[in-house]
């Protein structure tokens, strides 16, 4: 590196300072906001306590399935080679990047009462999905597996795989590789994933809306009730909107030492 | 090496995505539900923003062409949404941004005249009734309020959307309560219709303009005169406004008799 490369670039810095303002000041707003002599007895109103605990209910039950289903997805894309699985890694990870409420119209036609496997759903069994609490599960799974398939497919192929190889060699069965091998040592990865989905899942929005409808008690979830106090107790809503800002706060803190470190 | 390179890119890509879920998703996504259209902030006369409750948006559509088409160096954009929550930004805004303001009710609209942020006095140019909707055919045979009881979900709007007041009080007129636990509650009429339309909701209470333009792709079932309730809807011109000249003519477009007989097609009553 010569001399010049080393000077400070106050632009760049400066520029930096408005998009950390940027990220920073709506942040600095909402905390501000918060009545917090009055934030527990707000946080009591029946429609809070409702929605926490639905929220709580239906983000852990889609953190659940996102490891159930996404730590084999992971595996079977990091280790499995088949034709297209470029293009099964771009459908999986579409979540990330589709709107969460075209996920939701999406859930619909797959799930609603005239939906692709929906109406059979309903003409078979007689279940409908759509406005029930599964929905909102089912809705928080789809934004959320994605965040967990990509942490552990990205632990899984970067760990070492002499370890399984040598386990293997000294006789141990697949399932008994993955178990005592593979397993631990890609679990800081699957517990940084599954932290990422749960963070998610708390959070959906969108998609919920749209394919579970907004029941108290039954589908409306924290953000979906944040958005309707806004108008009529907006004090509890900004009271539910800063446990939800405490828990990303708490989850990046955990990750921290995996990511945020290098600083 | 190039693996950790790797990983360390994924995870910033999720660190990233993460915290925009964290912080914005709630709003953020929930905009595209109610389609704000263009809000242009324009210093120039000539230019106006109107806030409109959602159920006006194809009402106030034709109008604002048929305005434009008069006049031809004006522009009008429309921000249709829940009454409730138009009377909010503008309350948390100081009205920066939005000229014209017509609400649902009249309760939104005095809230911004106490708070001092309407240039002179409101004027009611529409009322509304409200109407049963159901799927198409009515398989439920729904026939009268009493019997939204007994359905799976019924789709109302949020307890302080105008037309979710309006729909607690014919509710509790005719002596029927919904269990909150079949409620799904819509962000303004729009939005409850659509449970219907394109959702899995069995009934909704909407506005009978919405119903009406909705079209063949609901059933109706009329609630009749002495339960429902009538829905007036105001507008006026915001103090902060600086095309205030512009406003007031799509005003007086929209008391005129060509305006009224425009909200007249789309199925609101006469303002009095």
């Amino acid at each position: 590196m010569s001399r010049r490369g080393r000077r400070t670039p106050w632009l760049a810095v400066l520029v930096a300072l408005i998009g950390f303002a940027f990220i920073a000041l709506p942040i600095i707003g909402l905390v501000q906001q918060v009545p917090w002599r009055r934030l527990w007895t707000d946080l009591e109103t029946p429609e809070a306590t409702a929605a926490l605990r639905l929220s709580l209910i239906c983000s852990l039950w889609a953190t659940a399935l996102s490891v159930l289903f996404g730590v084999p997805l992971a595996w079977v894309l990091a280790r499995v080679s088949f034709p297209g699985r470029s293009v099964v890694r771009a459908i999986v990870l579409l979540p990330l990047v589709v709107p969460p409420v075209v996920g939701g119209v999406g859930l619909f036609y797959a799930f609603g009462l005239q939906g692709l496997v929906g109406q059979y759903l309903y003409r078979w069994f007689d279940i409908q999905l759509t406005y029930s609490t599964a929905a909102v599960i089912m809705a928080e799974t789809f934004v959320a597996m994605p965040f967990l398939v990509i942490t552990v497919e990205a632990a899984l192929r970067s760990m070492d795989r002499r370890y399984e190889d040598a386990a293997a060699t000294l006789g141990a069965g697949p399932l008994t590789v993955a178990r005592r091998v593979t397993l631990p040592m890609i679990l800081p990865g699957l517990i940084a994933g599954a932290a990422l989905a749960w963070a998610r899942a708390l959070g959906e929005f969108g998609a919920t809306i749209t394919f579970a409808g907004n029941i108290q008690g039954r589908t409306q979830t924290t953000p979906l009730a944040v958005y309707l106090l806004l108008q009529s107790k907006p004090e509890v809503a900004v009271g539910l909107s800063v446990v939800l800002l405490a828990v990303c706060v708490a989850v990046l803190a955990l990750l921290r030492e995996r990511w945020l470190g290098a600083g | 090496m190039r693996k950790h390179v790797k990983l360390w890119l994924v995870v910033a890509v999720v660190v990233a995505l993460v915290a925009a879920g964290c912080s914005s998703d709630g709003s953020g996504s929930s905009r595209g539900a109610s389609s704000t259209r263009t809000t242009t902030v324009s210093q120039l006369d000539g230019t106006i923003n109107v806030s409109d409750a959602a159920s006006l948006t194809e009402a106030f559509g034709k109008i604002g062409r048929d305005f434009t088409a008069a006049n031809a160096r004006a522009t009008v954009t429309f921000n249709p949404g829940s009454s409730g929550t138009l009377a909010l930004q503008i309350q948390q805004t100081n009205g920066a941004g939005i000229d014209t303001f017509a609400s649902a009710d009249e309760e939104n609209m005095n809230k911004l005249v106490a708070a001092r942020l309407i240039d002179g006095a409101p004027r009611i140019f529409a009322k509304n009734k409200l109407i049963i909707v159901t799927k198409p055919g009515n398989p439920k045979h729904v026939r009268t309020l009493a019997d939204l009881a007994g359905l799976g979900t019924v789709s109302l709007c949020g307890p302080t959307v105008p037309c979710g007041t309006y729909a607690a009080q014919v509710l509790r007129a005719a002596g029927v309560t919904i269990p909150e636990t079949k409620v799904t509650r819509g962000l303004d009429v729009k939005a409850t219709l659509a449970a219907v339309t394109t959702g899995d909701a069995d009934a909704a209470i909407v506005y009978v303009t919405d119903a009406a333009t909705a079209g063949r792709t609901v059933g109706s079932v009329t609630i009749p005169d002495p339960q429902n309730a009538i829905a007036t809807y105001p507008i006026a011109t915001l103090r902060s406004s600086a095309s205030r000249a512009t406003s007031q003519a799509f005003i007086d477009y929209v008391m005129s008799s060509r305006g009224q007989a425009t909200l007249r097609s789309f199925g609101f009553l006469a303002p009095s």
